[in-house]
C-alpha cells in the first residue's frame, strides 16, 4: 500500500499542482478573458474593439482599429505623437494612450534600470572590497521587499518634507516636488529592476575566462579592443535578458504607480484596478485581456531567448579582480572616483528610501523624536469603531498566509522542478503551461478569482463559493511556486542522475529517491525557494488587495496602503511609515533566512 | 559454470530509441547464470544503454528483458533485484560509507537472516574496506571509493552485478589490480555480472564470454580466445587488439587460395569460399616474422616503438599499413622480407561475387 502511494507520489503531485492551476489560475483568468469576448452568451468583440479604438487607451493608434484603411496616416500620427511626447513637447498623454504611456514608462524604467545597474555589475565583477560578497548576495533583497512598502519608503524620502528635501535645504537648494511625477516612479522601478541587472551581468562577467583575454592582448589588442571584441559579446545576452525581464516587470507595475504616480500617471494596470472599483468589468476584463495577450508575449520571447542561452557558459579562469581601496595614490584614479560617485547614487536610490521610512516613522513634524505613530497603531488596534483597518490582525493574517503559501507553494514548487529536469517529449511545453503565472500580472487573477470563486461559482445546481482568506492564499502559491521551482530546478538540474539511478536500483521508488537523495542535496535551494514564498506572499499586493476587500483578511501590505490614505494624525506618512517600519522587519527577517543558507535567484 | 543451463539474463530483440534515434537495434542476448559477462565496443555504440536497459533505466521500444527466467520488461528498476556500480562509482555525498553501503537494506530485507548492522560489516571485510565505514565518501580514494559503490551494490544480495565501465577513472596500475579483485569476488559470490567497457583488452583478461557492440547492434558473442582469434567480422578484428587487415580475390576453389605477393596462399579455414569471392583476411602483429616461415611480403620499415617487452614495428607494405610486433632486438630499417605462416591468417569477412 505504501509502496504503491509512494510510487504515484510525483505523478499525483504532478496532477494536483496542475489542478491547483487550473482552479485558481487558468479557470478564474480565463473568465476574465472570456468575459472580454463573451457578452450575454454571445461571442462578441465589443469589450476589446471599445478598447482598441479609444483614442484614451491606444492614442493616435487607435486609427489602426476604427480605420485600418488610413493606417499609414493613422501610425505616422501615433508615431509623431509619441516623438513629441518623448522630446517633452507638451501634448497629453492621451496622444499615445493608456497602452502607449505604460509601454514608455516601461521603457524609461528600464534604460533607468540598466543605467543603474551596469556600474553596480563592473564594480561587484572587477573590484576586490570588503563586504564584497554580502553586497551581492543584498541585490536580491529588493526583488523580495513588498512595492508598497518601496513606495511609502520613496514618499518618505522624496515627499515634500522628506529626507532628500531636507539634506539639500541644508545646501540651499531645492525643495523639489518628485511625488506625483513619472521620474519619480521611474527611480522608484529602477529600486527594483537594476538589481536585477547588476546580478544577471554580474554573474556574466565573472564567467568570462580570462585566457581569451589574455589571447586577444597577446594578438595585439588594446585593453579597450579587447573588451569590445571578448567581454562585450558575452555580457550582452544577459544584458538583454535582464532588460527584457524588466520591461515585462515594469509594463505590469501596480502598487508603486498607485501610490507615487496616482491616477494621472496611470498605467494599464492601475486602470485596471480603478474600472474593477467602479465595477465596470467588462472593460476591465478586455484590458486583462489584451494587457495579458502583450505580456505573455513578452515572456515568451524571454523564454525563447534564455533557452538559447543555456549552453554557453563556460568553465573557465575569471578575471583577476582589482583591489577597490589599494593606496591613497588609488584615490586619484578617475575610475574610482566615478564609482564613488555610483556609490552616492546607490545610497539615494537604495538605502535613502528604507532609511527615511524608518526615520520618519519615529520623527514627528517638527522634527523631534515621538512615538506618536506607534501608538496610533496600537489605538488603531483598540479601537471598536468598524471598518478600522487594525494592525495585529494584518501582521497575523499576513504571517497565516505566508505559512499557508510556503506549504502549498513548495511542494507544488519541488514537483514542477522534478518534471522540468526529466528530459521527456513535452516537457518544455509543459513547464510553459506552468510558469505562465510569471507572465499574469496580479490584478487579473485577483480579479478572476474574485469573479469565480469568492462570488461563487455553480457547479452541478450547486454554488460553491471559496472564502476570501483561502483564495488568498492559493493566489499566492500560485505567485510563489515559480520561484520555489527557478531555485530547486537548477540544483536538481546539477546532480548526477546516476544518484537516483543508484538509489532505484538499490530498490527505492522514484519518490524515496527524491525524499532521501535529491532533496537533502539541494537543501539549500529548498530552503532559499521556501523563504521566497514566504516573502512573495508576505509581500504580496496586488491580488490581495481585491481578494481583501471589504472583509478582514487584509495583510500588512494592504494595511499600509490604506495608512496611506489616512491622513487623521495631519499631513504626514506617519502611520504608514510606522506600519511599513513593521513589514520592513518581517520582511528581512525571511531575507535573513535565505541568505543564512546560501540561497541565490538566477532567473 | 558452463553446465548450468538456466540463464541469467536473457535479452530477446530489444531495441531503444531515444526520439528519432535508433540507440540499440533488435539486440539478442543470453547470459548464462554465474557467467561473467563483458559488452566492449567503442563509445557511442550502445553497450551503455544495454546494461541501462537490463537495469530498467530505460525501457526497450521492442523486445523483452528476461533475468532469472523471470520475464521484467515492464518492472521498474527498484523491483529488479540488480546492482549496479557507475563509472563515477554515484556515492551519496551525505551519507557516510555505512550508510551508503546499507541504503539498499532500507529497502530490501538483508539475505542471510543477519542483521543490516552484520550485513553491511560483512560487505565491508569482503571489499577489504573495514574500518573506514564511518568516513564520507568524499574523504576516500577512487579506488576506495569504487570498493565501496561495489559492497553497496552487492549489499541487498542481488541476483545480478551490472558494472558500467567501474574501473575506467582509475589508472592503469590500480585498475589492473582491482580488476583481479573484482574477479575474484564475482567468482567467489558466484553472481552472474554484466561489465561494460571500452577496454578491450580490459575485456579479454576479465571475462567468461564477451560480446563486441557496435552501432547498436552486436558484431559477435564468444569466449575472449575466439573474439582475439577468430574475429566474425572486419570490425572486431580492427577493434579488439592490433591487427592487420586486407582485401583479397579468391583464386579458384578446393582449397580456395589467395595471391599475396605472387605466392599462392590457401585459406584452409574458410573451405567454403569460391573462385572471385572477395575475402578480408588478417594477421596479427605477433605472427609476423622476420625471420623464414611459409610466406614473405616485402615492406618498408618506417617507425619502431619500444614497448618495453617487445618491439611495435610499423611498415608499409604497398598502400597498406602493416603492425609487427616482435622481440628481436636488431629490426632493419630500410626494405626487408616479412614472413608469416599460412595457418596464421584468418578469414574475418566475405563477400560473394554479384
Amino acid at each position: 500500500m505504501r509502496e504503491r502511494a509512494e510510487r504515484l507520489a510525483v505523478p499525483l503531485g504532478l496532477s494536483a499542482t496542475v489542478a491547483v492551476l487550473i482552479v485558481v489560475f487558468y479557470y478564474p483568468v480565463g473568465s476574465v478573458l472570456a468575459d472580454a469576448v463573451f457578452s450575454d452568451g454571445r461571442m462578441t468583440f465589443a469589450p476589446i474593439a471599445d478598447v482598441l479604438t479609444d483614442p484614451f487607451y491606444t492614442g493616435a493608434a487607435h486609427h489602426l482599429f476604427t480605420d485600418p484603411l488610413g493606417v499609414p496616416v493613422g501610425l505616422v500620427e501615433w508615431l509623431l505623437a509619441v516623438e513629441f511626447f518623448l522630446f517633452g513637447v507638451d501634448l497629453p498623454p492621451t496622444s499615445i494612450g493608456l497602452f502607449g504611456f505604460t509601454a514608455y514608462q516601461a521603457a524609461l524604467s528600464t534604460v533607468a534600470s540598466v543605467a543603474l545597474g551596469l556600474p553596480g555589475a563592473y564594480l561587484l565583477s572587477r573590484y576586490e572590497f570588503p563586504g564584497r560578497r554580502t553586497v551581492r548576495s543584498l541585490t536580491i533583497l529588493p526583488f523580495v521587499l513588498p512595492g508598497i512598502m518601496v513606495a511609502v519608503g520613496f514618499l518618505a524620502m522624496f515627499g515634500r518634507n522628506g529626507l532628500f528635501n531636507d539634506v539639500i535645504g541644508l545646501v540651499g537648494l531645492g525643495p523639489v516636488e518628485a511625488l506625483f511625477t513619472l521620474e519619480i516612479v521611474v527611480v522608484a522601478h529602477a529600486f527594483y529592476n537594476a538589481p536585477l541587472v547588476t546580478r544577471l551581468v554580474t554573474t556574466a562577467w565573472e564567467s568570462v575566462d580570462r585566457r581569451q583575454v589574455e589571447t586577444a592582448r597577446s594578438m595585439g589588442a588594446t585593453p579597450f579592443r579587447a573588451f569590445r571584441d571578448v567581454v562585450v559579446p558575452q555580457l550582452l545576452p544577459s544584458l538583454l535578458t535582464a532588460s527584457l525581464l524588466t520591461f515585462v516587470f515594469t509594463f505590469m507595475t501596480f502598487p508603486i504607480v498607485l501610490a507615487l504616480g496616482g491616477l494621472q500617471l496611470a498605467t494599464v494596470e492601475v486602470w485596471l484596478y480603478a474600472r474593477v472599483q467602479n465595477l465596470e468589468l467588462a472593460e476591465a476584463a478586455a484590458l486583462g485581456a489584451i494587457e495579458t495577450a502583450i505580456s505573455l508575449g513578452l515572456t515568451y520571447l524571454y523564454l525563447r531567448y534564455e533557452a538559447r542561452q543555456v549552453a554557453t557558459r563556460s568553465a573557465g579562469t575569471p578575471l583577476a579582480r582589482r583591489q577597490l581601496f589599494a593606496s591613497v595614490r588609488s584615490l586619484r584614479d578617475p575610475h574610482r572616483l566615478a564609482l564613488a560617485g555610483y556609490g552616492i547614487v546607490v545610497l539615494v536610490v537604495f538605502v535613502g528610501p528604507l532609511a527615511s521610512m524608518v526615520v520618519e516613522s519615529v520623527t514627528g513634524p517638527g522634527g523631534q523624536f515621538t512615538l506618536d505613530y506607534y501608538r496610533f497603531l496600537l489605538s488603531q488596534q483598540t479601537s471598536s469603531a468598524t471598518g478600522t483597518t487594525r494592525p495585529l490582525p494584518a501582521i497575523v493574517n499576513s504571517l497565516r498566509f505566508g505559512v499557508g503559501t510556503l506549504l502549498l507553494a513548495l511542494p507544488m514548487g519541488i514537483v514542477v522542478a522534478v518534471v522540468a529536469n526529466r528530459d521527456v517529449t513535452g516537457s518544455r511545453g509543459a513547464e510553459a503551461v506552468l510558469s505562465a503565472p510569471l507572465a499574469v500580472s496580479g490584478i487579473v487573477v485577483g480579479l478572476g478569482l474574485l469573479q469565480t470563486l469568492v462570488f461563487g461559482t455553480v457547479i452541478l445546481d450547486y454554488r460553491i463559493t471559496v472564502l476570501g482568506p483561502i483564495a488568498i492564499v492559493f493566489a499566492h502559491a500560485v505567485a510563489a511556486y515559480p520561484f520555489v521551482t527557478r531555485n530547486v530546478a537548477p540544483a536538481l538540474g546539477e546532480l548526477d542522475p546516476r544518484l537516483v539511478d543508484a538509489a532505484r536500483s538499490l530498490g527505492a521508488s522514484r519518490f524515496r529517491s527524491l525524499v532521501d537523495i535529491e532533496l537533502p542535496l539541494v537543501a539549500s535551494g529548498v530552503v532559499a525557494g521556501a523563504a521566497f514564498a514566504f516573502a512573495i506572499s508576505v509581500g504580496e499586493f496586488d491580488s490581495t488587495v481585491l481578494l481583501a476587500e471589504g472583509v478582514d483578511s487584509y495583510t500588512m501590505p494592504v494595511a499600509l496602503e490604506r495608512y496611506i490614505g489616512n491622513r487623521s494624525l495631519g499631513p504626514s506618512l506617519g502611520a504608514a511609515t510606522a506600519m511599513g517600519t513593521v513589514l520592513l522587519a518581517v520582511t528581512a527577517g525571511s531575507f535573513v533566512v535565505i541568505d543564512r543558507v546560501g540561497g541565490r535567484w538566477q532567473p | 559454470m558452463a553446465t548450468v543451463t538456466e540463464s541469467g539474463v536473457e535479452l530477446d530483440g530489444v531495441s531503444v530509441d531515444f526520439g528519432d534515434v535508433s540507440a540499440l537495434n533488435d539486440v539478442s542476448i543470453t547470459v548464462d547464470q554465474g557467467e561473467f559477462f563483458t559488452l566492449v565496443g567503442p563509445s557511442g555504440c550502445g553497450k551503455t544503454t544495454t546494461l541501462r536497459t537490463i537495469a530498467g533505466f530505460e525501457s526497450p521500444t521492442e523486445g523483452t528483458v528476461t533475468i532469472d527466467g523471470e520475464d521484467v520488461t515492464d518492472r521498474p528498476p527498484e523491483d529488479r533485484n540488480v546492482g549496479v556500480v557507475f563509472q563515477n562509482y554515484a556515492l551519496f555525498p551525505h551519507m557516510n560509507v555505512r550508510e551508503n553501503v546499507g541504503y539498499g537494506l532500507r529497502h530490501r530485507d538483508p539475505p542471510g537472516g543477519v542483521s543490516r548492522r552484520e550485513r553491511v560489516d560483512e560487505l565491508l571485510e569482503l571489499v577489504d574496506m573495514t574500518g573506514l565505514a564511518e568516513r564520507d565518501p568524499t574523504e576516500l580514494s577512487g579506488g576506495q571509493q569504487q570498493r565501496i559503490a561495489l559492497a553497496r551494490a552487492l549489499a541487498p544480495g542481488p541476483e545480478l552485478l551490472l558494472l558500467d565501465e567501474p574501473l575506467s577513472a582509475l589508472d592503469v596500475r590500480l585498475r589492473e589490480r582491482l580488476r583481479v579483485t573484482l574477479r575474484e569476488i564475482q567468482q567467489s559470490l558466484d553472481i552472474t555480472t554484466v561489465y561494460v567497457t571500452h577496454d578491450q583488452e580490459e575485456a579479454l583478461a576479465i571475462s567468461d564470454r564477451v560480446a563486441v557492440v557496435a552501432d547498436g547492434g552486436i558484431e559477435q558473442v564468444g569466449s575472449p580466445e575466439a573474439i582475439y582469434r577468430s574475429p566474425a567480422s572486419r570490425f572486431v578484428a580492427e577493434f579488439v587488439g592490433d591487427n592487420n587487415v586486407f582485401d583479397r580475390t579468391v583464386q579458384g576453389s578446393d582449397p580456395p587460395h589467395v595471391s599475396i605477393d605472387d605466392q599462392a596462399v590457401p585459406l584452409e579455414a574458410a573451405p567454403t569460399l569460391s573462385q572471385g569471392d572477395r575475402a578480408t583476411l588478417s594477421i596479427r602483429p605477433e605472427d609476423l616474422s622476420f625471420h623464414e616461415r611459409d610466406v614473405s611480403i616485402t615492406v618498408t620499415v618506417q617507425q619502431v616503438e619500444f614497448l618495453g617487452d617487445a618491439y611495435r614495428v610499423h611498415c608499409e607494405w604497398g598502400e597498406t599499413e602493416i603492425l609487427v610486433k616482435t622481440t628481436d632486438d636488431d629490426i632493419p630499417r630500410e626494405t626487408v622480407t616479412l614472413w608469416f605462416d599460412v595457418t596464421d591468417v584468418y578469414v574475418v569477412d566475405r563477400s560473394a561475387t554479384e
